[in-house]
């Protein structure tokens, strides 16, 4: 771990409420991820998971704290960093497939160029044959999947994704988590992945950090361990499953002092 | 796999029968009211004078349209209603940017636009006789002017309050500062911003109307006018019917520009 892909630094974040009482989603909150890790964020909902990556892909102002990449530290968005919202924000006056050319023409490629790898990565979510469709003539899973293909096709050194498979059916959700997996592994990248689901972080990650209630720390940090192959010889290994085990524990447990919280 | 999921795709033209049978029922409105009309001309139930009967004043589109007359009256009012409504697009549309963008814009014009919004262009019609005469010039400002302020809180509204997830998409994806107004803040107001037109075209064709027969001349308000004093009233009723097929034309025509821009939002699917 000598190269870092990004650090967080004693970074707090408050959203100013209505009544002038404030929100405190992360408290002093540190993590370092690795250079190309594949790094999944857990934590019940409300914790903050959101907005951390808000703040590394520059979108909120860092308030307190710093966060580095390779590039420097964060001070607004930048196409080194991409990011798949937990609600898609695809354009919606475009096609997916303009969609999806977007930031390939902004990476100076040409139109053809752009259109042919657009057409690449929207094959590769599976959806050939909706090239021309705009996001409205599209269903939730579909979308997301739009959006996914549009922040893969620009390969950004960091990939920040919001729960990015949470509308999609299991079956289609599998496919997704292995062709991520294998895009990653074939173009090696920091990714912080959100999710609610153990099994999927499990599944996907080289190490999982859990987070408390609100307001967000990271409470845990688990390496997986599971190699680099991840495949339906993982899922069915011991190790597989005793750690879905220990981190859904862990997950709980915060999930309950949360619902305390609130009560 | 698309197969199945093309199930999700709402048809894109979907609305093709039920668009038929409301042309359908509203042209049985109109025939019926027009029957409506007819009959109690013919049966003695109005004088003729205070409502002719429609047949004479279908004739007298008729004669009109033959000799030539009604096509100049109509374009000449055609061309004071578009006019302003362009110039006021032209003008309304950037100030309502800049009010959203620029905090001093805001403060400077927000106070005014609300004062002049709801109040009745008309009242200035006397102060832009003696400011710009009676002709042409006169008659297109004061269009300009009541087309203006529903075209500028229209794009107030819809520049200021655009949804920041796509914004937040165009940065991450390397879209630099100044671009964001041009590829994604107007394309995601201008919805509302043809809203904001939509409202104003009718205004501009009222006022149009109006002007000419405050301040006379040709052009189908004027006209309307010189036959109201001639005691024609047929004339005056056909007036009445040429500019409501010219207002239906105009802004029939806007609402297919609006179709034609908007084909990307779910309102082109119901
Ligand atoms: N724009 C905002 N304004 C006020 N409060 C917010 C805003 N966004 C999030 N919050 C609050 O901050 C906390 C953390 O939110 P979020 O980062 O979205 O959590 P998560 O993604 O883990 O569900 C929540 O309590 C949420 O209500
Ligand atoms: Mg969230």
């Amino acid at each position: 771990m000598s190269e870092f892909g990004i650090k967080v630094e004693g970074v707090s974040h408050s959203y100013a409420g209505r009544s002038g009482a404030s929100t405190v989603a992360l408290k002093e909150t540190n993590l370092e991820i690795a250079r190309n890790e594949f790094h999944a964020l857990l934590g019940p909902s409300g914790c903050g998971k959101s907005t951390l990556l808000y703040l590394i892909g520059g979108f909120i102002p860092v308030q307190k704290g710093a966060i580095r990449t390779p590039a420097g530290v964060v001070s607004a968005p930048g196409p080194d960093r991409g990011i798949v919202f937990q609600n898609f924000a695809l354009f919606p006056w475009k096609t997916v497939l303009e969609n999806v050319v977007y930031g390939l023409r902004k990476q100076g490629r040409s139109k053809p160029e752009a259109e042919e790898r657009a057409r690449h990565y929207i094959k590769m979510v599976q959806l050939a044959g909706f090239e021309n469709h705009f996001p409205s003539q599209l269903s939730g899973g579909m979308q997301q999947r739009a959006a996914i293909a549009r922040t893969l096709a620009v390969d950004p050194d960091i990939l920040l994704m919001d729960e990015p498979f949470g509308a999609l059916d299991a079956q289609t959700r599998r496919v997704m988590q292995e062709e991520l997996r294998s895009i990653w592994r074939n173009s090696p990248k920091t990714v912080v992945f959100v999710t609610h689901d153990v099994h999927e972080a499990v599944f996907l990650a080289d190490r999982i950090s859990i987070m408390s209630a609100r307001p967000g720390r990271i409470e845990h940090l688990v390496e997986t361990e599971l190699g680099m192959e991840r495949d339906d010889g993982v899922i069915a290994s011991k190790r597989y499953v005793e750690l879905c085990e220990r981190i859904w524990a862990l997950v709980r447990e915060q999930a309950i002092s949360a619902s305390r919280g609130e009560h | 796999m698309s197969a199945l999921e093309a199930g999700h795709v709402r048809p894109a033209a979907r609305s093709g029968p039920r668009f038929g049978t409301g042309l359908l029922v509203q042209t049985g409105v109109l025939l019926a009211l027009f029957a409506l009309w007819e009959a109690s001309t013919r049966l003695g139930l109005a004088h003729p004078f205070l409502l002719p009967p429609l047949s004479d004043v279908l004739v007298r589109l008729y004669q009109d349209a033959i000799g030539g007359a009604v096509f100049v009256d109509l374009g000449l009012t055609l061309y004071r209603a578009l006019t302003g409504f362009l110039i006021a697009a032209a003008l309304g549309i950037p100030l309502g940017i800049l009010m959203a963008r620029t905090k001093f814009f805001g403060w400077f014009f927000e106070p005014l636009i609300s004062i002049g919004f709801p109040m009745p262009k008309v009242a200035f019609v006397p102060i832009f006789i003696l400011w710009f005469d009676i002709y042409d010039t006169s008659k297109i400002i004061m269009v300009v002017f009541s087309c203006f302020f529903p075209i500028v809180m229209a794009t107030h509204a819809g520049t200021k309050n655009v949804d920041k997830w796509p914004l937040w998409s165009a940065r991450a994806l390397g879209t630099k500062e100044s671009r964001l107004l041009w590829e994604v803040i107007l394309p995601l107001a201008s919805p509302q911003i043809l809203t904001g037109l939509q409202i104003a075209l009718p205004v501009g064709m009222i006022t149009t109307v109006v002007t000419e027969m405050l301040m006379g001349g040709r052009g189908v308000g004027g006209a309307m006018i010189q036959a109201g004093r001639f005691a024609d009233s047929v004339g005056v009723f056909a007036g009445i019917i040429e500019i409501a097929l010219l207002g239906m034309l105009v802004i029939r025509g806007l609402e297919l520009i609006r179709a034609r821009l908007l084909i990307w939002h779910p309102e082109a699917r119901h």
